[in-house]
């Protein structure tokens, strides 16, 4: 890669955490946050892990209509994998949703394609920093992504098909998206979280 | 995997360069996409994929719909029903002065020596959902190329012109509605039939007249009907009511600001007119020449300097 390009990169991912990193380490350190990566979790299935993703991209097919504040779930979805198993969850099946999405939207071919490469590399790039942060503070960083992902996409439009007004309305999406990371973290890491043996004398 | 030796070298290929590779063959999709339309075989296989999940997905919307449409008070329907036989009644009046015209204009027509008008036939097709996308004014219908729709086809509702179907899939299609910034259509003014290009506006929901000189007959409220210039959309279907003009001196040309007619009621269902494709315009036509399907906004200006 040409190196004023690379140069120019780290200097936007260094701004964009130096950002993230002050507002969400405006919490002292607590009790709570030490102990939070005190639980060993269980190694993920994989096919949990696809199942996960094929029910976001579903959510996302249910007509939504002009309703364009509603959460992209499969964005969410992708950043908490990648975030959790970057090797298991890369650029490519981002890609390949994308294209996926690209067909039902009727959007020009690589558009969301291009975003969720882009997210994908935003949360792989990352997922050590986000995972040491409390689960309120991450949502810093998830709603930066997010954006960043919706703004190249909004950039493709731009250049491809001129301006038109109205289309920040798309930006509360990634607001909402970042919302429900909570709930997202809570639901995905539930089968990971489950006791290695059942204790059968335990009376509940 | 979990449990094996940690790869502390090998990390394939690293991720700036997966980052390079992915979003580089996404930009290539995009150019080629947005200047010719070589990957519509793609688009088709993955469509035809989709199809059975887009479909079973929208069954929850429906049940919901049908269930509101169960709890609906009788004061509701009873209202309903009594503006529906009013105009049942009306209706009725002008069918048969319809039907007496058209006899009348058949004979009139063949005096006068002109080639008789030929109604298109046309596709009762429901409308699935809206794209979800910010940028396009665009919706799937139910029915596609197996149905005989066509790309170029223009839709119309119970009021007016609605759109035109721009991508033809097997089980589906999308209509690009009127509003789009990138649709046009050849329109004429009904009062004094003042002929002039509407394309979508850019504030939400409108559409817009441009081309026409700042000092055009134009008043607020007058209606606005295809002229049928371009031998897709038959003359006459209602497009809009202008709502606003503005006449800027400096300016050139005025600004004028429709509200579309048709698409404002909650029925899904349309009418897709299977027209023929008029032949390709000469290369001396005027602005008015056949406004294609799906073209640009590049491609417009390069049709209006034709």
């Amino acid at each position: 890669m040409n190196p004023s390009v690379k140069q120019w990169i780290d200097r936007l991912w260094g701004s964009v955490r130096l950002a993230s990193d002050a507002v969400a380490d405006l919490r002292p350190p607590t009790l709570s946050r030490q102990l939070q990566h005190e639980q060993v979790l269980r190694p993920v299935r994989p096919g949990f892990i696809w199942a996960t993703l094929v029910v976001a991209f579903l959510l996302n097919l249910l007509p939504w209509g002009r309703a364009i504040w509603v959460p992209d779930f499969f964005a969410v979805t992708l950043v908490f994998w990648n975030v959790q198993q970057p090797r298991k969850v890369g650029m490519g099946i981002a890609f390949v949703f994308g294209l996926l999405m690209d067909v039902h939207n009727g959007a020009l071919f690589g558009e969301h394609a291009l975003a969720y490469t882009l997210l994908s590399y935003g949360a792989i790039t990352l997922h050590r920093r986000i995972l040491w942060f409390p689960l309120s503070s991450q949502l810093v960083y998830v709603f930066g992504l997010l954006l960043i992902a919706q703004l190249a996409s909004a950039a493709v439009r731009l250049w491809v098909g001129g301006a038109s007004t109205g289309w920040w309305v798309g930006l509360l999406s990634s607001a909402l998206g970042a919302a429900i990371w909570p709930l997202l973290h809570s639901v995905l890491l539930a089968p990971q979280r489950r006791p290695a043996k059942r204790d059968d004398t335990r009376p509940i | 995997m979990e449990y094996g030796p940690p790869p502390l070298f090998n990390q394939g290929v690293s991720a700036r360069a997966r980052l390079a590779f992915f979003s580089l063959a996404a930009a290539i999709l995009i150019v080629i996409d947005a200047q010719v339309n070589a990957l519509d075989v793609i688009r088709n296989g993955v469509e035809i994929l989709l199809y059975p999940f887009q479909r079973v997905l929208l069954w929850p919307r429906d049940v919901v719909a049908d269930f509101g449409g169960y709890i609906a008070s009788i004061g509701d329907l009873n209202e309903e029903n009594a503006q529906l036989r009013k105009a049942a009644v009306e209706q009725a009046q002008r069918a048969q002065m319809a039907g007496q015209l058209l006899l009348e204009n058949e004979q009139l027509r063949k005096l006068a020596g002109l080639r008789e008008r030929i109604t298109p036939p046309s596709q009762l097709v429901t409308a699935l959902y809206e794209s979800r996308d910010p940028f396009s004014h665009k919706i799937v219908i139910d029915r596609g190329s197996k149905d005989g729709i066509r790309a170029g086809g223009p839709v119309i509702d119970e009021v007016g012109v609605v759109g035109q179907v721009t991508r033809v899939f097997p089980m589906t299609a999308e209509v690009t509605l009127l509003t789009d910034k990138e649709q046009s259509l050849p329109v004429q003014i009904a009062r004094n039939g003042l002929r002039a290009i509407a394309f979508g506006g850019s504030e939400p929901i409108t559409l817009e007249l441009r081309f026409l000189p700042s000092n055009a007959d134009v008043q607020s409220g007058d209606r606005v009907v295809t002229s049928g210039l371009d031998g897709m959309y038959p003359a006459d279907l209602p497009v809009g009511i202008v709502t606003r003009i503005d006449r800027d001196v400096k300016d050139q040309f005025a600004r004028i600001i429709l509200k579309p007619v048709a698409g404002m009621s909650k029925s899904r269902l349309l009418l897709v007119l299977l027209v023929d494709p008029p032949p390709l315009a000469p290369a001396t036509t005027g602005r008015e020449s056949a406004p294609n399907a799906n073209r640009s906004e590049r491609g417009a200006n390069k049709a209006a300097r034709r």
